[in-house]
Formats: C-alpha cells, structure tokens, sequence
C-alpha cells in the first residue's frame, strides 16, 4: 500500500475488515477527539447580538434542555467522524460520512431560530443528495473490483475507476466542503460554539480523509 | 526541541513585523520596528488574563493550546521531511481553529470573523491541487522524497510554475492586511481575535510566528528543494517580502469577491492538474 500518510502505526482487525492509523489518520482522528472532549467538558457561550436601530445589545442563552440535546448530536458526529478517520473499508467510510450529515443538521436542529433552522433544512437536502454520488462512487468500485477493503484496492489487483473516486469525492464534498457550504455556513450563526464548531470540523475530517483514500487507491 | 519551536515562532514573528514595515514603507509611511510583533507577544504574556463573562470557559482556552499544538506538529513534521498532507491538513484545521476562536466568546465581532473564515474554505481547495500535481510527478508526497526527487530533476518551480503559484496564493491569503485577510478586517475590529486577549493573545501571536515560519519553509522545500538551513531563511525572507509588496499594493477585497477569486483560482488549478494527468506518460 502506498504511503501517503506516513507508514502504518496501528491495525485493528475485525475479521476481514480493519481499521489501520498512519501518522495522517492519527492526527486527523486524535483532533476529532479532542473536539469530542471539548464539546462533552465545555458550557456553551452567552452569544451576545447587537440590537440594530439602536444602541442596545442582548446576550442569547441556551437552556439545559436544549444543550443536552446538541451535545448528544456533537458527540454523535464526533464518533462518526473518528470512525471515519480510522476505517478500512469504503463502505463503512460512506456510512460514517452519511451519519456525520445527519449529526450536522441534528447538532442545530433543537436551535430556536428560523434562520438557523432554514439554513439547517437546505443543508439537509444537499446532504441527502450527496449520498447519491458517495454511495453510488462505492458501488461503482464495488462492481468493478469486487472489493471495498482499501489495502485490498491499494494492492492494485484491479484498477480502480476514475469515476468511482471522482463520485465518492463528490458525495463527501457535498457533506459540506466548497462550494457546497453555502448553506453550511449560515448554520454557523447558531449559538453553542462546542456544538457548531464540530460540523465545520467534521466535514473537513471526512475530506481530508477521502483525498488519502482517493490516492491510496 | 524546545529550541527549534521558540526559533521558529521568533524568527515567523519577526517576519511578520518585517512585513508590517516592508507594507508601511510601500505606503511612505515611517512604520513600526520590525521587531515588533515579538515585542507584543512579550507585552501580552505579562498583561492582565481573565475569560469573559459571555464566553465557553473551556472551548475559549483550549482552542489556543490546540492551535499552538498543530502549528507545532506541523513544524516538526516539515523539518522531519514527513507527508505533506498532515502539513496541509493542519493548515485546513487551522481554519476550525480560527472558527473557533471566534464563536467562542461570544462576541459578535468574533463570530462574524469565524464565519468569514469558514466562507472562505475555497481557499484552501488550490492546496489539494498542488499536492495533486505534485504526486503525479513523485509518485510519493513524503517530503523528503519531493527534495530527492528535486536534487535529481531540479526546483519544482522551474518544473511546475503554476503550481507554485498556486501555493503562493494559499499563503497570501493567509497573511494579514493581505487582500484575502477577511477574516479579521478593521469592520469586525480584529475579526476572530477581537476577545482574546493577555496570554491567550499572546498565544495567538505564537500561533500566528510558527504558522508564517512553516508555510514560508515548506514552500521552500516543495519548490526549490533540500538547501542550507540559513539559505533557506534567506529565500523565506525574501518570498515574505514579496508577498508584504502585494499586500501593500492591493485593497482588501470584499468577502464576496475574496472568496470569488479564490472559487476562480481553485477552478483554474483544478485545469491544470487535469491538463497534467492527460498529458503525463
């Protein structure tokens, strides 16, 4: 297998599937538990809004209900992802990412704010149809190889489509990276910095990985 | 060990005050020592720390120590001649961090400062590119393999020009009062570092020298290639000051238009790469 991130520094086997740690996918996944720890240990911020027409401003709190709510969706996204930075296997790397889409729109879905939730909403729909082309770029490699073990593909016993790489690319950007953020970006608005912050980081973390994947194999 | 991070965060400062007064003598104004920036790391280490009121306690204080700490892996990972695509990963994060400096307090100066830093992730799109090109060319993105590879078949600025154009741009649009630095523009006062202030600005300052000194190194390894370390310093400077003329001559675009031209860029790169892997044997 080519060394794209460093060679391997742990391999962790369920039978024939397996989750293996180079320096790169280290990194990437000791971040996306140290934003997990933070998101668990911290209180969200009084996030304070100018009052326009005026010269008041009001400080936004977030009641206990509500913050338990996003906490469980960041932690959720936060084992989604970490999931996704260790894996093995194509498949399982594709439901990991759907399942960090679904954890974005739940981490601002208890946020009582129209504009919050609109914006939650059309990022929904762009999520949804994301996991065509990233499950569809799967089955694509699936079909021409027989596999979805990375080594396995990395191996070279049979070539890889351009187009299935170019799918599942798609469909992982369509999780959130350019251009497909727009949307993303006014969620962002949302109070509870530890619980939005891991959407932006989520997304980056599965592109990050799906570039290595996409050269390894 | 400890030697090689605080000479980097001191000399990447002292680059930044060099770009301070390359910009203010462009602009016939007398401007500050270059020494500076050093002197506000200093100033801030000794001043009064508190959290706000308003802010996430934990989230505030921990994202400094998170980005001091991927700055310095970075730093070591580049004068280890390790992959590049962890360097490149950690400057994406570093957006994250950025993100998070900014919601943390709860200000919404700073919040809006975050949110332009997340608007502008087109930016980082041209660093994919040139690690593309660069693969289709060494077969391997282990940084000591691209110098080998280089002391072989010569500069990759020579080899790929676009290239590194592309990476000059990346680290254009990181440097301040550039026309990309839209993230901390005078309208959001200091954009996502207007709350943070005593020691943890002085630890932003520290972030901000060792991430100048790493990118301006890893341009010089990736592009020129394995040269003295004291050459290399000179050529960094030289790139800073080349980058402080851009800087000094060029408004501050709007959001709109920064993250536009950088859209324009990334689409420009993603052709030449494609050109590239159609035409290579």
């Amino acid at each position: 297998m080519p060394e794209i991130g460093g060679s391997d520094l742990f391999v962790l086997e369920f039978g024939d599937i397996l989750h293996y740690y180079t320096p790169y996918t280290t990194t990437l996944f000791v971040l996306a538990l140290i934003f997990t720890a933070l998101a668990i240990l911290s209180r969200p911020e009084g996030q304070v809004d100018i009052a326009f027409g005026g010269d008041a401003y009001y400080a936004k709190e977030t009641a206990v209900s509500e913050m338990r709510f996003r906490r469980f969706m960041t932690i959720a996204c936060g084992l989604a992802t970490m999931g996704a930075m260790g894996s093995g296997d194509i498949f399982n790397f594709t439901l990991f990412a759907s399942l960090v889409g679904i954890t974005n729109v739940g981490i601002v879905a208890a946020v009582k704010s129209r504009h919050v939730l609109d914006a939650a909403y059309e990022y929904g729909i762009v999520a949804m149809v994301a996991t065509l082309p990233l499950f569809g770029g799967a089955a694509l490699i699936l079909a021409t190889t027989g596999t979805l073990s990375i080594p396995a593909l990395a191996a070279g016993a049979s070539a890889v489509p351009l187009i299935g790489k170019a799918l599942l690319a798609l469909g992982v950007i369509g999780e959130g990276m350019a251009p497909f953020y727009a949307a993303k970006a006014e969620m962002f608005r949302a109070p509870g910095a530890p619980y939005v912050i891991m959407c932006s980081l989520s997304s980056l973390l599965i592109f990050l990985r799906v570039v290595e994947i996409a050269i390894t194999i | 060990m400890i030697e090689y991070l605080a000479f980097a965060a001191i000399f990447g400062l002292l680059l930044l005050g060099l770009h301070r007064k390359v910009i203010a003598r462009v602009q016939t104004r007398p401007g500050p020592p270059v020494w500076q920036e050093i002197l506000h790391a200093l100033k801030f280490s000794f001043k009064s720390t508190w959290v706000p009121k308003t802010a996430s306690a934990t989230l505030y204080v921990g994202v400094v120590l998170v980005g001091i700490g991927i700055w310095s892996a970075a730093l070591f990972i580049v004068l280890a001649g390790e992959s590049i695509l962890i360097l490149f990963a950690i400057y994406m994060l570093h957006k994250v961090v950025e993100h998070g400096f900014g919601l943390s307090s709860g200000s919404p100066y700073g919040k809006f400062g975050g949110v332009r830093s997340v608007i502008s992730a087109a930016s980082e799109i041209p660093l994919f590119v040139t690690i593309a090109a660069i693969y289709l060319f060494t077969g391997s993105l282990l940084l000591s393999d691209i110098t080998a590879y280089q002391a072989v078949h010569g500069p990759f600025l020579l080899i790929a020009p676009p290239v590194a154009i592309a990476m000059y741009l990346v680290i254009l649009s990181k440097m301040p009062y550039g026309p990309f630095s839209i993230v901390e523009s005078k309208e959001l006062v200091s954009g996502y570092k207007t709350e943070h202030f005593g020691v943890w600005r002085a630890g932003i300052s520290v972030i901000d020298g060792l991430k100048t000194f790493v990118l301006l190194y890893a341009f010089v390894a990736i592009f020129i290639g394995a040269v003295p370390f004291s050459l290399a310093l000179v050529i960094m400077t030289v790139i800073l000051v080349s980058l402080s003329f851009v800087c000094a001559v060029t408004p501050m675009l709007s959001p709109f238009d920064s993250v536009t031209i950088q859209g324009l860029i990334t689409g420009a790169m993603l052709a030449y790469v494609g050109y590239l892997w159609w035409v290579m044997p």
